[in-house]
Order: C-alpha cells, then sequence, then structure tokens
C-alpha cells in the first residue's frame, strides 16, 4: 500500500515542526477517522445490517450485493487513479460504461465477440486520451471537461443506439460469463477482485504509479523532476476509461441487455467509494485496496437501503449526503495535520 | 533606481506617438475577455440566418431560450469569478421548482423557493468556507443529493401548479417580445453588472479571485465574498426553477441537467475563467446568445436534442481547452520543453 508515502509524509510534518507531534494528539481522532474509520465503519454497517435488516444475511442477497458491487467496484477502482493525481474525478465513466456496454451487446450479437471488445478498447483509448490531453495538456479544469465529454459521449451513444435496449442472445459466451459464479460468488466480483489486483500493483510498484502519485501531492515538483506530467495525466484517464470498459462488459453481461441509460449515478457512487475509503480528493494519497474497501461500504449501505424499502430519491440523497461528509472529514483532519 | 522610473514614461510616450490609439485599442483589446464569445456568436448568427432564418423571425422563442440559459449562467458568473463553482445549480433549479409547486399558494411558493434557493447557496458556502473543501467537490455531492431531494419531495413525478392561470399569464408578453421571463433575466443582469462594476463588494469578487491571499493581505472579507457569491447563485438558480415551473404550469423533478451543461458554457465561452479574477457579465450575456441562438436554430431545423447535447458539449470541451491562461500554461510547456530538446542537441 501507499505505506512508504504516508509515513514520508508524517516524517516532514513533524521535522518541520517541533511542536506538530504535541498538536496531533487532540485531533488524532479526526485524523484516524480520516484515515483507518472506513475498516470500523464497514464492519459496523455489516454487523447491524445482519442484525437489524431482515433477509440481508441470506445467500441470495450476498450474491445480489456482490452482482451489483462489481461493476460500481471495477470503476471505482480505475477511477482512483484519476483521484490521486489530484484531478477531482471523471464524470464521464457514466457515458464510457453505457458505451462500452451497449457495444459489447450490440457489436457481438452482429459481429461476434472479439470485435465488440476490439471496438470497445479503442473507444476507451478515445475517452482516456481525449479527457487526459485536455486535463494533462491544456491544463483545464477535470469536473468541466468530463461533463462535457459525458454529454458528447452519451449524445453519440444515443444518437447511433438511437435510445434501444440491446438484448444478448439467449445462449452464448456472454450470457454464461454473467451468470457464472462459485458458490454465491459471481465471476463478475472476482473480475473485480482481479482488476484491484493489477491496479494496486500498477499504483504502488511501478514507476508510472510513484508518478501519479507524485504528481498529485505536488504537480510543480514533479513536473521539475522531469517527469512527463502530460503523459502521467493521460495514463491516468486511460486507466479510468479502460476499467470502465471492463465494468461496461460486467454490467451488460450481468443482465445480458444494454441501454444507454444502465449506468446512472455511477460517477457518484464511484467518487462515494472512492472518498469514503480515504483516498483524498486533494490528491496524492490513497490506494485501491482503500477504494475497495469503500466499495463493499456503498453497496452494503445501498443494499441496506433497499432492503428497507427506501426510494431512489432517500438513497441519491444518502449517497450525496456521504459524498459531501466523507470529504469534510478529510478536509478537517488535513487541517488539523498541519497545525 | 531613476532608470527604473523612468523607462515606463518613454515606451508610454513612444507608443503615443506610435498611432496612439490604434495601441490604445490592443491593450483594452487584450483586457476584455469577450474575444471567443464574439466570435462564437457571429458564427453562430451568420450560420443561423443563411441556414435557420427563422430563429430571428421567432425571436420571443429564442430570447426565452436564451433567459433561461442565461440567467443560471449569471449566478454562475458571479461565482466562478473567485475561482470557485458551484455545480449543484441544476439541482436547485429542480427543487426549488418543486417547492413553489407542492404549496398551493403561488406567492407563497415563490417566496419559499426563492428562500430555498438562499439555503442551498448558504450551505454551499459553509462548506467551501468554514470546512474549507473544494468548491467542485461540495457542490457536486451538493448537485446528486439535491436531486434526490427533488425526488422524495415530488414522489418522483411532475408536480402540477395549482394556479395554472397564473402560469399562462406569465408567459404572456408584456411589451414586444418582452416576456416576464426575458424581464426578470434583463433585471438580474442590469442588477449584477451593476454590482460587479460599481459597487465596492462586486468589485471585490475579481480581487477574491484574482489572488485570494492578496485580498485577504488588502483586508477583504474573503470569506462574506464567498458566501454572497453562493447565495448570488443559489437565489439566481432557484428564480430559474420558479420561472421554469410557471411556464410549464408544473415542477419537473428531472429538470436542469440540460440547463447545467447550457449555462457552464455560456459562462466560459462568454470569458469567464475558471480560475478566478477575470470576466464580464457581458460576456456571459454573449455566451448565452450564442447558445440560445444555437440550440433554438437547430432545435427549428428538425435536430435530435441528443446531437444538440453533443454540440454544446464540444463547445464547452473547446471553451474550457482555449481558456486564455490555461492555453498560455500549455503553449509555455510546449515551447520550453522544444528549448531543452534543442539545448540537448546542440554539441557543446
Amino acid at each position: 500500500m501507499s505505506r512508504e508515502s504516508e509515513t514520508l509524509t508524517e516524517t516532514i510534518a513533524v521535522a518541520s515542526r517541533p511542536e506538530a507531534g504535541i498538536e496531533k494528539k487532540r485531533f488524532s481522532l479526526l485524523l484516524w477517522m480520516a484515515d483507518r474509520g472506513v475498516i470500523v465503519f464497514t464492519v459496523l454497517l455489516i454487523l447491524a445490517a445482519v442484525i437489524f435488516i431482515d433477509g440481508f444475511a441470506t445467500l441470495p442477497n450476498l450474491t445480489d450485493v456482490f452482482y451489483r458491487a462489481a461493476p460500481i467496484g471495477i470503476v471505482a477502482v480505475g477511477m482512483t487513479f484519476v483521484v490521486i493525481s489530484a484531478n477531482y474525478l471523471d464524470l464521464s465513466v457514466v457515458a464510457q460504461v453505457a458505451t462500452s456496454a451497449v457495444i459489447f451487446i450490440g457489436i457481438s450479437n452482429e459481429f461476434g465477440v472479439f470485435a465488440a471488445v476490439a471496438v470497445a478498447s479503442l473507444v476507451a483509448m478515445l475517452y482516456g486520451i481525449v479527457n487526459g490531453l485536455a486535463v494533462g495538456f491544456f491544463k483545464a479544469n477535470a469536473v468541466i471537461v468530463t461533463l462535457s465529454t459525458t454529454f458528447i459521449g452519451l449524445g453519440i451513444l444515443r444518437w447511433l443506439s438511437g435510445g434501444s435496449i440491446f438484448f444478448g442472445p439467449e445462449d452464448g459466451p456472454i450470457r454464461a460469463f454473467g451468470q457464472a459464479r462459485f458458490g454465491p460468488i459471481p465471476l463478475s466480483a472476482l473480475v473485480l477482485l482481479l482488476v484491484t489486483i493489477i491496479l494496486w500493483f500498477v499504483l504502488t510498484r511501478t514507476t508510472f504509479g510513484f508518478a501519479v502519485r507524485a504528481y498529485g501531492s505536488n504537480k510543480s515538483a514533479t513536473r521539475l523532476a522531469g517527469v512527463n506530467t502530460t503523459a502521467v495525466v493521460v495514463g491516468a484517464f486511460v486507466i479510468t476509461a479502460l476499467s470502465a470498459m471492463v465494468a461496461g462488459f460486467v454490467l451488460a453481461a450481468f443482465s445480458n441487455t444494454a441501454v444507454s441509460s444502465m449506468s446512472d449515478g455511477y460517477e457518484f457512487r464511484a467518487l462515494a467509494a472512492i472518498i469514503i475509503g480515504g483516498t483524498s480528493v486533494f490528491g496524492g494519497k490513497g490506494s485501491v485496496l482503500r477504494t475497495l474497501l469503500g466499495v463493499i461500504f456503498v453497496s452494503v449501505l445501498t443494499n441496506i437501503l433497499v432492503l428497507s424499502g427506501i426510494g431512489f430519491g432517500f438513497q441519491q440523497m444518502a449517497i450525496g449526503a456521504l459524498i459531501v461528509l466523507a470529504v469534510s472529514v478529510d478536509a478537517l483532519a488535513r487541517r488539523a495535520a498541519k497545525k | 533606481m531613476s532608470t527604473a522610473e523612468k523607462q515606463p514614461q518613454t515606451t508610454m510616450h513612444l507608443g503615443a506617438a506610435r498611432g496612439g490609439w490604434f495601441d490604445q485599442l490592443k491593450v483594452t483589446l487584450a483586457r476584455r475577455t469577450e474575444g471567443r464569445g464574439l466570435a462564437l456568436l457571429s458564427v453562430v448568427i451568420v450560420a443561423a440566418a443563411i441556414l435557420e432564418p427563422v430563429v430571428f423571425t421567432s425571436y420571443q422563442v429564442t430570447l426565452g431560450r436564451v433567459a433561461l440559459i442565461g440567467l443560471v449562467a449569471l449566478g454562475l458568473t458571479a461565482v466562478i469569478l473567485m475561482g470557485e463553482l458551484d455545480l449543484s445549480v441544476a439541482s436547485t433549479l429542480a427543487v426549488s421548482g418543486v417547492v413553489m409547486a407542492s404549496i398551493p399558494d403561488l406567492w407563497l411558493g415563490i417566496l419559499a423557493a426563492l428562500a430555498t434557493g438562499l439555503i442551498i447557496g448558504a450551505i454551499n458556502a459553509f462548506f467551501v468556507v468554514v470546512v474549507g473543501i473544494n468548491s467542485f467537490i461540495a457542490t457536486l455531492g451538493m448537485l446528486f443529493a439535491l436531486r434526490g431531494l427533488a425526488f422524495v419531495l415530488s414522489d418522483e413525478k411532475p408536480v402540477r401548479l395549482t394556479d395554472i392561470d397564473a402560469g399562462i399569464a406569465f408567459g404572456a408578453p408584456l411589451l414586444g417580445p418582452i416576456t416576464p421571463r426575458v424581464l426578470l433575466f434583463v433585471l438580474a443582469f442590469v442588477a449584477l453588472q451593476i454590482f460587479l462594476t460599481r459597487v465596492k463588494a462586486g468589485r471585490e469578487f475579481y480581487a477574491v479571485g484574482g489572488n485570494r491571499q492578496a485580498a485577504v493581505d488588502a483586508g477583504i472579507p474573503v470569506r462574506r465574498r464567498i458566501l454572497t457569491g453562493f447565495l448570488i447563485s443559489g437565489f439566481v438558480a432557484s428564480l430559474a426553477g420558479i420561472i421554469n415551473t410557471l411556464e410549464r404550469t408544473a415542477a419537473d423533478p428531472t429538470a436542469g441537467s440540460t440547463v447545467l451543461l447550457a449555462s457552464f458554457a455560456a459562462a466560459i465561452i462568454g470569458g469567464v475563467v475558471l480560475n478566478g479574477g477575470r470576466g464580464s457579465v457581458l460576456g456571459t450575456l454573449i455566451g448565452a446568445f450564442s447558445l440560445g441562438i444555437l440550440q433554438i436554430a437547430l432545435t427549428l431545423s428538425g435536430v435530435q436534442v441528443d446531437i444538440q447535447d453533443i454540440f454544446i458539449g464540444v463547445i464547452l470541451l473547446l471553451a474550457v481547452i482555449t481558456d486564455p491562461t490555461n492555453l498560455r500554461a500549455a503553449l509555455a510547456g510546449v515551447r520550453s520543453s522544444l528549448r531543452s530538446r534543442e539545448r540537448a542537441q546542440t554539441p557543446v
């Protein structure tokens, strides 16, 4: 994990201010909550669900939680790169997931699965490069850039697909992939695990991953150190786009259908998972394993809300409030650590 | 010391000698930020005049659209000038519309809706100023939470206005093409223009956006100015929600998602720099006009909404990429890397 970098920043903070160690103790609960709180909250949430919610601790329900967590988790794990590189988030994952799902079902119906995967990869690369160049090279604001690419992407998708629903064949590789599971654990959850492991390796064990974290904590220092910062940002967005593509495959295979509106709200759920996991929106600090924990938290919470019969509107409010709350804790902890 | 003092005088003198008015014009133009907006507006007007001249004969429709985009964009301008952002405007529009329609009495509803806008603005400002969250993330969370609130309050379906006659009366023109909506937009524009250029508090918005530390050092109450900015954008967004609800005689909880994109595009293409400190309400007006005319022209030509989204998305992307400060930074980066490559290639 990002253990080394965390201890390094702590050392610097302590060294730069002699009394920092004392100041820190007073805020230690806040700091601890921002850093490790998610583990306790997730455990508490699951315990509460097991005790109070009827039908939570049943195998069919847990399988359902896994099925729904997988695509959001894959998006969130990929998007962690953009957040760590201090570029807020990638709103266009909504368009990316839907596009990938429609391509996956629509093109494999006509030309086979391999052609579909090839086209989807090209589209994902395009998304990543356009977003990455606009943010990394033209230094434009990531929120506005990805807001516009969301509308462009969804517009193109709806225009070309006519907003219609695509159905996969009743028996085929996609259906088999979507339905495959080992006991209560669906194959898609294992895909999430695999993507997490790969991206964990990329973020912590490669030069690129190190550059992403360095860029997130100090942009100009990274540039002065001779790192090609444009490439770093483009890389972060490409990784997000490729993850969103895989999420689209998983989502399409699960329901064996694809429609342009199927990923509405994914950007917020993914962001919520990332921030709750403890990855900082201020950049530089975070890990994909944290995001995985955040995904579990958000998925269990959503499941609890659904099982309790709470409507769609309240769910959205809860996710929005969670984002603001988690960022608040992070911001306050950061300020406390600086004092 | 004395040479340094003399230096600017000489250059000024030389400049004046070399055809003064032209240089002065150049300086004035370089200071303005509306260039891209004007360029887009001219392109759109020429294209619309050739391809779809109906846009200008049915100016009532066009003005209505300009007013809708422009009103939200005006509020955004106040916030963006300070280097902050309010993404929650679209949901504020939806929530205040629903609040207004759920209250049977018309005027009470309008008051409640405006209060809703102000409260939302205050909440946004609280997170930005007191908690210290980046406004991009804070208002993004609010965008989602408020969209949920609109669904909850409306039970996930459009709420019909009790007083439908008032809505119909509201849509009727007062004088020529001036409907109450357009009148409100003009009033908001004039008020904000005066506030930002003639009032001390408004002038300080530019200082806050230009260099926050300097603004703090100069004794400007930065936190209060930011609060004012978010209150303005929340208030104006709720005003847009009220107008929307009156014109459609119903409040739609999903309203505002297309307005979000168009109003951001209007403000940014109009030259309001996202990092703050530069831009004008006039530019936003120009941006709103170009996008309004574009949207109506596309609608009248029978272009689908999806393709309109693509158009506006591309315009916003281009606008944010060609943001003057960003572009300068990007070009400087290229130049420095080219120079270092040259240096590497030249034998020592």
